[in-house]
């Protein structure tokens, strides 16, 4: 169905090397600004939280971004390797004590048997059933966490301590948002370089081939199901330490992670900029989350705001909005 | 235990199960005519059932003609979401329509809420007050109106795809939609009507099934899920598999309910679903 015509997005494989040197540059200044932004404006509370969640909400979005620019698919049940982040730091460390190293642990390893998991059962159906067996999934997680009191039912998991990491007589304790900064931006700039060696690597031109035309992939030798269970792997983590983070940053995990809005909200992120783009999740709740917090519409309005996004973009300018300036500029 | 508690649950399960057959049945036809998916329809369900309560009780329509309304606007509705999608359905672009139908899901639900405010609401069906009752089996005309028009629906759409020569186009049109083009058959009108009865059948669907409880303008997702059980499980696009998965689904969640446990009846629905998955990754009749 689709092909690589239909995919304007894939990226800079006939840039000069003047323009990519240009991207490059572009890249690291806005990460460097994005970087120092909150240091800059540590005075207002809502600029640094602004920040800090979309670094994390970004890093979730990477996720999503493999398995739908790369993959080609639609996860919708992606809120279910954000769960696991945040109730393995919630049980690891209300119920057990544990440090936030081991509860990290305890987030990707929960995620990667989830991944399995699903991975296994999505191996053989494409398209629209693989989005709704994994919105399923994503719905009845909610409904046993919901009802299940070891993991606080609907009440959530409360008084999660703050991320502390210590090493011998050092120790940093990230106990409000600007002490997270960096913690929260380094694993940014690591989810990055992970995407872009992904993108670099055998299994991410795999999963480029299988996406863009199966048939051939199939017959240059490419294993179309070992390739989505591998992807569908390396996704699930991503998305996890997300999670991860997200429940420290609100010291309490709860239900509402399964909440719709997330989906809503990686996928618009992916899908605004343009797919396959190495910030464009970033750019995306970025502007999504800046909308939701300094032009609030309130929770339904909202809704209404990035539904609309989502839909207009995809109706009007299935590549991106980016595509939209490249064709201005003439790129 | 006495034999009509026994009764009784299967007399439940049964009406939900046909409940949920009459949501399903505008996707069985949609998917098993036109190869597309709608993941607004549990939000057009919400729709439908919220535009029922509005007209009765901001305008002080009848029960039955708001149910009439709410078809007529979720037609319409549903109409424009196909012309929207216009491009998208003819290069059948199903991951974009998956996403575009998702967006339009999260406007509805903003919308409504908007619109209808947050507070739960009653529909207040004069069904309800009809009693039947045989020994200490019970029965409410809601319940008895699920059931018949539930039954009716199904088999009419079943004649309608078997004897009409609409049935028979929209048949040639999932079939091969190139062929039937060549053949005199106009897929963009049929395609219309396929939407628009989509419209209107879960339109139906929410009116009569919403009285039974609170309705809120955040609900459609398990509509959504349930739903797409029916269709796999029923075989995708068969009328009657899907009029049999919904009664056996019904079932099997009341009596799961009574004896196991009714907060994890739906992750039990689920847990059946992936084992047919597994097992037949097209479903029962395969196809798509």
């Amino acid at each position: 169905m689709s092909n690589s015509a239909n995919n304007p997005a894939l990226p800079l494989a006939g840039e000069t090397p003047a323009n990519f040197r240009r991207v490059h540059f572009l890249v690291a200044a806005t990460l460097v600004l994005f970087f120092i932004a909150p240091y800059a404006m540590s005075d207002s509370r809502v600029i640094v939280s602004y920040c800090i969640l979309t670094a994390i909400m970004a890093i979730m979005s990477y996720g999503v971004d493999m398995i739908t620019s790369d993959l080609g698919e639609v996860s919708l049940g992606q809120a279910l390797f954000m769960a696991a982040g945040s109730y393995g730091v919630g049980v690891g460390a209300t119920r057990f004590g544990l440090s936030p190293i081991a509860t990290l642990f305890i987030a990707i390893f929960g995620a990667l048997v989830l991944g399995a998991l699903l991975g296994f059962i999505t191996l053989r159906v494409r398209e629209f059933m693989f989005s709704l067996v994994t919105y399923c999934a994503g719905v009845v997680a909610h409904e046993v966490v919901y009802n299940m009191d070891y993991l606080g039912a609907s009440e959530g998991l409360l008084g999660i301590p703050a991320l502390e990491f210590s090493l011998g007589p050092w120790s940093y304790v990230a106990d409000n948002n600007i002490r997270l900064w960096p913690i929260v931006f380094a694993i940014l700039l690591l989810t990055l370089a992970f995407m872009a060696l992904f993108r670099r690597s055998v299994v991410g031109s795999e999963a480029l081939m299988s996406h863009l035309n199966p048939a051939l992939a199939e017959s240059l030798g490419v294993d179309l199901r070992k390739t989505r269970l591998k992807v569908f792997l390396l996704s699930a983590p991503i998305t996890a330490i997300g999670g991860w983070l997200y429940a420290y940053q609100r010291n309490y995990v709860g239900p509402d992670a399964f909440e719709p809005y997330f989906i809503m909200l990686f996928l618009s992120a992916v899908i605004i900029f343009g797919k396959r783009l190495l910030l464009g999740p970033l750019f995306g709740v970025a502007l999504i989350l800046f909308q939701e917090k300094f032009l609030s519409l309130g929770g339904d309005g909202n809704k209404v705001f990035l539904g609309t996004l989502l839909v207009v973009t995809l109706l009007v300018l299935p590549n991106g909005t980016l595509s939209l300036f490249k064709k201005w500029t003439g790129r | 235990m006495q034999f009509s508690y026994f009764v009784q649950l299967f007399l439940n399960g049964a009406v939900t199960g046909l409940g949920y057959a009459l949501v399903a049945i505008g996707w069985t036809i949609l998917l098993g005519m036109a190869r597309l998916v709608n993941f607004a329809h549990g939000t057009m369900y919400m729709l439908g059932a919220f535009v029922t309560w509005y007209l009765m009780q901001a305008h002080g329509f009848g029960y039955l003609p708001s149910i009439l309304v709410a078809c007529l606007v979720l037609a319409v509705l549903n109409i424009v979401v196909q012309r929207l999608m216009v491009r998208q359905i003819q290069s059948q672009n199903l991951t974009s329509i998956m996403i575009i139908t998702l967006g339009i899901s999260y406007i509805l639900t903003g919308a409504a809420g908007l619109f209808f405010g947050g507070t739960p609401q009653n529909i207040a069906s004069p069904l309800r007050l009809l009693r039947f009752s045989a020994g200490e089996v019970r029965m409410t005309g809601q319940d008895l109106a699920i059931v018949l028009v539930a039954l009716a629906v199904y088999a009419a759409v079943y004649l309608f795809q078997r004897k009409s020569r609409i049935g028979a186009a929209m048949r040639a049109l999932a079939e091969d939609g190139k062929l039937a083009q060549l053949y005199g058959i106009n897929p963009s009108l049929l395609l219309a009507a396929i939407f628009a009865f989509e419209g209107v059948s879960v339109a139906l669907a929410a009116g009569l099934i919403a009285p039974r409880a609170p309705i809120l303008t955040t609900m459609g997702f398990q509509e959504v899920i349930l739903t797409f059980v029916i269709v796999v499980i029923g075989g995708i696009g068969s009328v009657p598999g899907a009029l049999v998965a919904g009664l056996a689904l019904g079932v099997f969640i009341s009596f799961f309910s009574a004896f196991v446990s009714s907060a994890f009846a739906l992750a039990a629905v689920f847990t059946t679903l992936l084992v047919v998955l597994v097992a037949r990754p097209n479903g029962f009749r395969g196809g798509v």
